[in-house]
């Protein structure tokens, strides 16, 4: 591995780095593969253990929800830009009211392994062709997240050794995302699960510890700190202000908005966090694993905006930014100036611990959508054994885990914060609109639900398509070229309202549902069945 | 029509089910347009109204920065009303009503059509 200018760690920490990766990666590997599901039954499969306590599933689910993107991207995000960075972060921890307060105890309450199996309570005649299309979003949100967290792992082996060559490269994807693969098509739910509240708890720990540094860096005093922050950015005081980063022009402000929109509405649809939602077995332990999960990433949310600006006070906004105009090298820069190269070392361990469980999620969510909706109801109507089903599910995780390493491998440049936003575009606008009317709304119907789902995924696709991401400026994937009509590059402010629209739009179409079927539904979502 | 669906139905119908469901949705939507209607429009007051937001309060903390950790504030009082308008409010309705549900579980023949109906699927799928 060269060695070149660009490079944030010594020989030293790249060591160790690798050795605590190994054992963390060995250890949990053993654990999930001991644990793994003995019986061939699906929902153990599905769900994990369904009698886990509260703390432990909200671990869970904020292992689940926080990736790499958080403690890499969000922070350096602050370090550059100040306000900005810390509003987004904001939205990250907000985005669980929603699911604390609407969505997540209706959902188990009527739900089973997907949010098809609750749909189909709604709508048990037309079932199939709103599970294929709901796979379809659920596929499409889960390889574009697993794809950015696969090309954030050789984003971050460029911190330690400069640009990777290509056989580094393609050892890095393979080797991340054949552990991926082991998690989730052998260790299942259960194995996942244990990889996930290790992950939770290392995360927690590690900001937490390197926030306190940085806290007692400057006295315990928050201004010296801000003080310390507006005076090495280079900026002044304009660095605590709001718009250094997207405050150009309405379009770029209108364009914040969208995203902070996608990210806030984003999250309860997510099909990952979803499975989590369902797993617990009592409405109490729901509702206190979700607070407790809330409660832990906020902690972490404001833990890594004090990350992001004592990077820029200890380290320097022009420092972090000569690294990585991203700002992703500024977390490994403030621990290597805090805590020197053990530091580092725990904290980049920490990174790629942080993408492997949060791939691993994603791979079994997509697997569950492929193996439940898509082969056991849709291809065999529901006729398939529990040990066929669970077969494919298995190898549905492969092909997934494969997948995505391919699609790694073509787009290695990519954006990683891109391909996450639009994944969550894609779940705000698509899979969204489905979750709330199927909830809520008593008239809604299955042509409802197949418009809103495809038109949702088919109106954020193309917008992003038709945006200068895509083309026009020097930082498109076809600079070259400019066919970006449409000026945003989040299309949640767009896209959200039109796939609400189109569920509406279908449902007023179409004939309505029986009336006792929601009646029903709504008696299961409300009282719950235990 | 078998006996746990015609239980929903009736309790479906029942008046204080209907005000437990009006209860629930409206605290809910309501909590959910202070949390996080307040955090968009905090989003667009910092996009659009820079000059109020860097107002000074202490030293370099500005009112959008207060306001920013105030979000966590209000994120945290929103849960704690939540929880206790959930165990206060609609689990003891909730309870009851799950009760009355089960009250005369049907024999097990029949159970196993009701558990597997919703699905279509041969009864090999149960809800546990």
């Amino acid at each position: 591995m060269a060695m070149t200018a660009a490079v944030v760690t010594d020989r030293f920490s790249l060591q160790l780095t690798f050795l605590l990766f190994t054992a963390v990666v060995v250890v949990t590997l053993f654990t999930a593969l001991l644990i793994a599901p003995q019986r061939d039954e699906i929902s153990e499969f599905y769900l994990g253990n369904r009698t886990m306590t509260p703390l432990r599933n909200g671990l869970a689910m904020c292992g689940d929800y926080l990736s790499a993107a958080t403690l890499l991207g969000s922070t350096g995000l602050v370090a550059l830009t100040g306000y900005d960075g810390l509003l987004y972060l904001g939205g990250t921890a907000v985005a669980w009211m929603t699911v604390l307060l609407l969505i997540a105890e209706p959902l188990r309450n009527a739900g089973k392994f997907t949010l098809g199996d609750t749909i189909a309570l709604r709508m048990p005649r037309r079932q199939r062709p709103v599970r294929l299309a709901l796979a379809l979003c659920t596929l499409a949100v889960t390889t574009l997240y697993l794809v950015a967290q696969l090309v954030g792992s050789v984003a971050l082996l460029t911190q330690f050794t400069g640009e990777p060559s290509a056989a580094t490269r393609t050892l890095c994807v393979v080797v991340i995302g054949s552990i991926v693969i082991v998690y989730a098509a052998l260790g299942g739910m259960p194995g996942a699960t244990f990889i996930q509240i290790v992950k939770a708890v290392m995360l927690i720990a590690g900001v937490g510890v390197t926030a306190v540094m940085v806290l007692h860096h400057y006295h315990w005093n928050f201004n010296a700190l801000l003080t310390a922050a507006a005076d090495n950015s280079g900026i002044g005081t304009r660095f605590l202000e709001p718009g250094l980063r997207y405050g150009g022009s309405t379009t770029s402000k209108l364009d914040f908005f969208s995203l902070e929109l996608a990210i806030v509405l984003g999250l309860a649809a997510l099909p990952h966090v979803m499975m989590r939602l369902l797993a617990p077995r009592s409405r109490h332990v729901l509702r206190t694993s979700v607070v407790w999960a809330m409660g832990l990433v906020g902690l972490v949310c404001l833990a890594a905006g004090i990350l992001g600006l004592g990077a820029t006070a200890v380290v320097g906004r022009d420092t972090i930014s000569r690294m990585d105009h991203k700002g992703d090298a500024a977390v490994l820069l403030l621990a290597h100036a805090l805590g020197g190269g053990v530091l580092t070392a725990l904290l980049s361990c920490l990174a790629f611990v942080t993408l492997l469980a949060v791939a691993a999620g994603l791979t079994l969510a997509a697997a569950s959508s492929l193996a439940h909706d898509l082969y056991g109801e849709v291809i065999r109507k529901g006729r398939a054994k529990e040990t066929e089903e669970l077969l494919v599910a298995r190898l549905a995780a492969a092909v997934m885990g494969v997948l995505g390493i391919l699609l790694a491998l073509v787009s290695w440049g990519a954006n990683t914060a891109t391909l996450a936003f639009l994944a969550f575009a894609i779940a705000a606008s698509a899979i969204l609109p489905t979750l709330v009317y199927t909830l809520f709304w008593r008239r809604f119907t299955a042509t409802g639900a197949l418009l809103s789902l495809c038109g949702g995924l088919l109106c954020s696709v193309l917008l992003v398509v038709f945006s200068p991401v895509v083309s026009s400026t020097p930082a498109s994937l076809y600079p070259d070229s400019d066919f970006a009509w449409f000026p945003l590059q989040n299309p949640g402010i767009v896209s959200i309202p039109a796939g609400f629209l189109l569920g509406w739009l279908g449902t007023v179409l179409s004939r309505p549902e029986p009336p006792e079927e929601y009646a029903e539904f709504e008696v299961r979502a409300l009282v719950g069945v235990e | 029509m078998n006996v746990e669906q015609a239980r929903q139905r009736e309790i479906s119908e029942n008046p204080e089910f209907r005000l437990l469901r009006r209860a629930q949705r409206r605290t809910g939507i309501r909590m959910t347009a202070l949390a996080v209607g307040g955090f968009l429009v905090y989003v667009l007051l910092s996009s659009f109204t820079p000059a109020l937001m860097n107002t000074s309060l202490v030293g370099h903390l500005t009112l959008g920065l207060a306001l920013g950790l105030g979000q966590f504030v209000v994120m945290a009082l929103v849960a704690r009303r939540h929880l206790v308008h959930m165990r206060t409010r609609i689990d003891p309705i909730a309870r009851g009503f799950r009760t009355q549900a089960h009250k005369q579980q049907p024999d097990p023949g029949e159970q196993g059509t009701w558990q597997a109906a919703p699905f279509r699927s041969g009864g090999q799928h149960t809800w546990r």
